[in-house]
């Protein structure tokens, strides 16, 4: 039920032009001004100061919210702790009850969406209005919808969309002339502004040593809020607490160059107690109430879970849904919660609703890409990854699923026996080397993007031990993984050659198996232990120097996801470093070893796609150009060399719109640049790149970085 | 000290302060900010006078301050023609065209202006009025934000209630992510150094 709700509203979100055309341009300028607003920051250090910060104020949340409370009240301040959405809204109704509070001015904070505090107070108090004052959040208050980003929240709407809704509002007929309409907020918001007897507002830190609340805003609208009206109160979530007020500086750097690519928002606010403010009949009120509301509302829970304690190093700049490849296609709705993109799907199932969350996970495409922009250092998709393990745990798999991963998956016999019956049974559907359609259940497969065949003879029949001419410099065990394997076979033998010409004594180790990736994706933690313990075995028995694969996604694996398997079991712990140490990517491994090696002069022009787990996971980009360049290949860079391609291993089977939707914008930027190779160093970006081609009728060829070097080598 | 040694030390002191103010100038600008600089007190009440003329303001709010109070307004309301005034703000600074403030430090590598606002005056005027002028002292400039939060680390104890940090006028993306400069804050803000 959910999940059609789901596939309905990402059906919207796609078929909605304003909506991606806006969310796409902002997503392409976000990354440049990004950078420039850094220059001269070290971004590591600093957000690995952040990550310290949140990460111990995490773990000591009562104390300081302790402390904040003391300190706080000494400021002259009323605390009120809440633990539930619905203490936080009872508390504040009676606020404005006792004090006939007619009119409410608020200035952005999610918290107040979170727990729907408007709605609250005005069905459950005489308050006439509860007016929001971000010209975003005042947007989306009078056409009744959600935020579709944290801090953005009417990104999705267009001038026009704007227009036609402070016309209703107004009532009068309003152009769609951005100028005019944010002039149209101001003269409509400011006598609410000044009539107001209460103000509610966020905050983006609360700091313990200090009872401060620090808050940015860009419109004015913050000060004005907590100025005016005699009654402040602020409404803030327990993970914006810091111990110190110098953890403020390292955050203020961060958050809202990460957030907008400003230096600092245009007004930063840091209160420290209430201060002086004027009534409605003009006269001075020497000291405002002023209360402040610390929510928990599941954050405890989440600071005692020793996994998703992590996404509490959040500063809540949304930098994860500016750099989100899924999010720039089908916007914040789809999330269907207060809280949207990756952090927000986390903070769903804490927040809001576990159920939700579950099924929300499902639109990651584990790039990666908001891992390396996060200025707290989360682990997004692991964490993701880890909701998809509970949410299985606790549904169990749907039975398809159930019956691939633990009867076939973890059965390699099986597994191989039935991919060589498919390439026979497969061959009505052939055309060519690719399958164009797929019967039935499987349509949604080839939508966009034909597939290619499985291969007659897989890689591991036609290679096997290969010794090279003269001194052998060292032993090499080939992991093949399964595209390269059973699909991708020339890849495989491509890089043999390379390799043998490097002097390297190259092993097929037969007993090797799938790495165990859609296992740990699809919530299956166990089959994926049962496959990395097969592959260690497989591969110790060849007593190798190196172990090289063609596959990004493998290399990562066995490299650093097998440590973590067995993180608790020692024995094998020791078995999986040792494997670690040997595990190289291809690129690498050529680029260090490989220095001898002759080149006749290609002279193609290619662009080259990098893949997110080659980029991002493994930190490769350069070897694979340096290597290209060696071989004679001119190399003309698209537009978003590193934006994912949409595959996503079964992602791009469940989710097939959005993977075609973001592998459309890959293949534009491919024709864009005119050349007839895309060189790529992983078999699935090749999958979906070379599929999408040839589904669009284009000519342009998908190579493996070792297809080419391979073709250059001078026997 | 040595008298030489003194010279140096002051000689030096003036080209980081000079590079400072260049500093801010460049950053403050490309906020859409508006800075000016003049030698000393008297300079700057010509400098003040001369740009609320410019504005064409009739009514200019102030908040009472050791440096705005040093520059008379009073005084200047009366040289430039317009009505000046530090009552009644909840109405004056609601249809004032421009308010008058002080802020006390600058951070140079942000363009970004520092300091306390507890009193009600200073944040009306600094809110309300379309247009916003900030008096600050050019020694007050700042390398940069850490150096900032640090200087009010040191005094902890005594952290003004309602400390406040400006960049440039209001703005807003809201609408399709174009930069609109005046949204529920002044549209201008004009800053001026006294040395």
């Amino acid at each position: 039920m959910v999940a059609t709700v789901l596939k309905n509203e990402i059906q919207n979100a796609l078929n909605n032009d304003n909506l991606t055309g806006a969310l796409g341009r902002f997503g392409e300028a976000y990354v440049p001004a990004r950078e420039k607003a850094y220059e001269g920051k070290d971004f590591e250090k600093l957000r690995a100061e952040i990550a310290q910060i949140k990460a111990s104020a995490a773990e000591n949340m009562e104390a300081l919210a302790q402390q904040f409370t003391a300190q706080a009240e000494k400021n002259g301040a009323k605390v009120f702790r809440a633990k539930t959405g619905q203490e936080a809204k009872e508390y504040i109704a009676k606020l404005i009850t006792e004090h006939k509070v007619k009119t409410v001015i608020k200035s952005k904070s999610m918290a107040s969406e979170e727990i729907h505090l408007n709605e609250y107070l005005l069905k459950n108090t005489d308050v006439a209005e509860v007016a929001e004052t971000d010209l975003g959040e005042w947007i989306i208050q009078l056409c009744g919808q959600r935020p579709s980003h944290m801090v953005m929240p009417a990104i999705h709407m267009t001038r026009g969309e704007v227009a036609e809704i402070f016309s209703k509002e107004t009532k009068q007929q309003l152009e769609p002339d951005i100028a005019k309409l944010v002039k149209v907020a101001r003269e409509n918001l400011r006598q609410k502004f000044l009539k107001a007897e209460m103000g509610i507002s966020g905050a983006n830190i609360a700091v313990a040593e200090t009872g401060t609340l620090v808050m940015c805003t860009n419109e004015g609208n913050g000060r004005l809020t907590t100025t005016v009206p005699p009654i402040h109160v602020v409404l803030v979530g327990l993970e914006k607490l810091v111990a110190k007020f110098s953890d403020v500086g390292p955050i203020l750097e961060a958050l809202p160059r990460s957030a907008t690519a400003q230096k600092l928002t245009t007004y930063v606010t840091m209160m420290s107690g209430p201060t002086p403010a004027i009534d409605l009949e003009g006269n001075i009120v020497e000291q405002k109430e002023m209360h402040i509301v610390l929510l928990d509302n599941g954050r405890t829970e989440m600071r005692d879970d020793p996994i998703f304690k992590q996404a509490l190093q959040c500063i809540r700049c949304a930098s994860c849904l500016n750099v989100c490849p899924v999010f720039q296609k089908v916007g914040g709705h789809v999330y269907g919660d207060i809280y949207t993109g990756g952090i927000g799907t986390i903070l769903t199932a804490f927040l809001n609703s576990f159920d939700k969350a579950g099924e929300l996970q499902n639109l990651c495409l584990r790039c990666e890409r908001c891992k390396s922009f996060c200025p707290g250092k989360i682990d997004l998709p692991a964490l993701i990854t880890e909701l998809r393990r509970r949410t299985v745990k606790k549904d169990g798999l749907p039975l398809g699923q159930k019956l691939i991963l633990e009867k076939v998956l973890a059965n390699r016999k099986l597994f191989h026996s039935l991919l060589r019956t498919a390439s026979v049974a497969q061959k009505p559907f052939v055309k060519g080397n690719t399958i164009r359609h797929l019967p039935l259940f499987l349509s949604g497969l080839t939508e966009g993007r034909s597939l290619p065949a499985i291969a007659e003879k897989p890689l591991r029949d036609r290679v096997g031990h290969s010794v090279p001419k003269g001194k052998v410099k060292a032993k090499v065990a080939y992991f093949a993984g399964c595209l390269g394997d059973f699909v991708y076979p020339e890849q495989g033998e491509a890089a043999y050659k390379v390799l043998n010409k490097m002097g390297m004594e190259v092993i097929f180790p037969i007993e090797q198996t799938c790495c165990g990736i859609p296992a740990s994706q699809m919530g299956a933690p166990e089959v994926a232990v049962k496959l990395a313990k097969q592959n260690i075995e497989a591969l110790e028995k060849e007593n190798v120097d190196y172990i090289i694969s063609l596959c990004p996604t493998c290399v990562e694996v066995l490299k650093h996801h097998y440590l973590d398997h067995f993180k608790d079991d020692p024995a094998w712990l020791a078995r999986a470093e040792k494997m670690s140490a040997k595990m190289i990517d291809f690129a690498s491994f050529v680029a260090k070893h490989g220095q001898e090696l002759k080149f006749n002069q290609l002279a193609q022009k290619v662009t080259y796609h990098d893949s997110c787990h080659m980029k991002r996971a493994l930190g490769v980009w350069q070897e694979p150009r340096q290597l290209l360049n060696r071989a004679g290949v001119t190399i003309t860079e698209m537009k978003g060399c590193d934006d994912c391609c949409g595959f996503g291993g079964s992602y791009s089977i469940k989710m097939p719109e959005i993977s075609m939707a973001i592998l459309n914008k890959k293949l534009d930027n491919i024709e864009e640049t005119g050349v007839s190779v895309v060189a790529l160093d992983c078999p699935g970006c090749k999958m979906q790149i070379a599929g999408g081609l040839d589904a669009q009728g284009k000519k342009v060829k998908v190579k493996h970085t070792a297809e080419l070097l391979a073709e250059a080598i001078k026997e | 000290m040595t008298a030489v040694q003194g010279k140096a030390e002051k000689s030096h002191n003036e080209t980081t302060g000079a590079a400072l103010y260049d500093k801010f100038k460049v950053s403050a600008e490309m906020l859409s900010a508006e800075v000016h600089r003049a030698g000393n007190l008297e300079e700057a009440r010509q400098l003040v006078t001369q740009l609320i003329k410019e504005l064409g303001a009739k009514k200019v709010v102030y908040a009472p301050s050791e440096l705005v109070d040093a520059l008379d307004m009073k005084a200047l309301g009366q040289a430039a023609g317009v009505v000046m005034t530090a009552e009644n703000l909840r109405q004056n600074a609601a249809d004032a065209e421009l308010g008058i403030s002080q802020l006390d430090y600058a951070i140079a590598e942000i363009g970004t202006l520092a300091g306390n606002a507890n009193s009600i005056e200073s944040r009306m005027v600094s809110i309300l009025p379309p247009i916003h002028m900030a008096i600050v002292k050019t020694a007050n400039i700042l390398p940069n934000l850490l150096e900032a939060i640090a200087t009010y680390n040191q005094k902890l104890g005594e952290l003004p209630r309602y400390l406040t940090f400006v960049s440039g006028p209001s703005r807003t993306s809201d609408i399709e992510r174009v930069l609109t400069i005046g949204v529920h804050g002044p549209g201008r803000l004009i800053i001026v150094f006294i040395d």
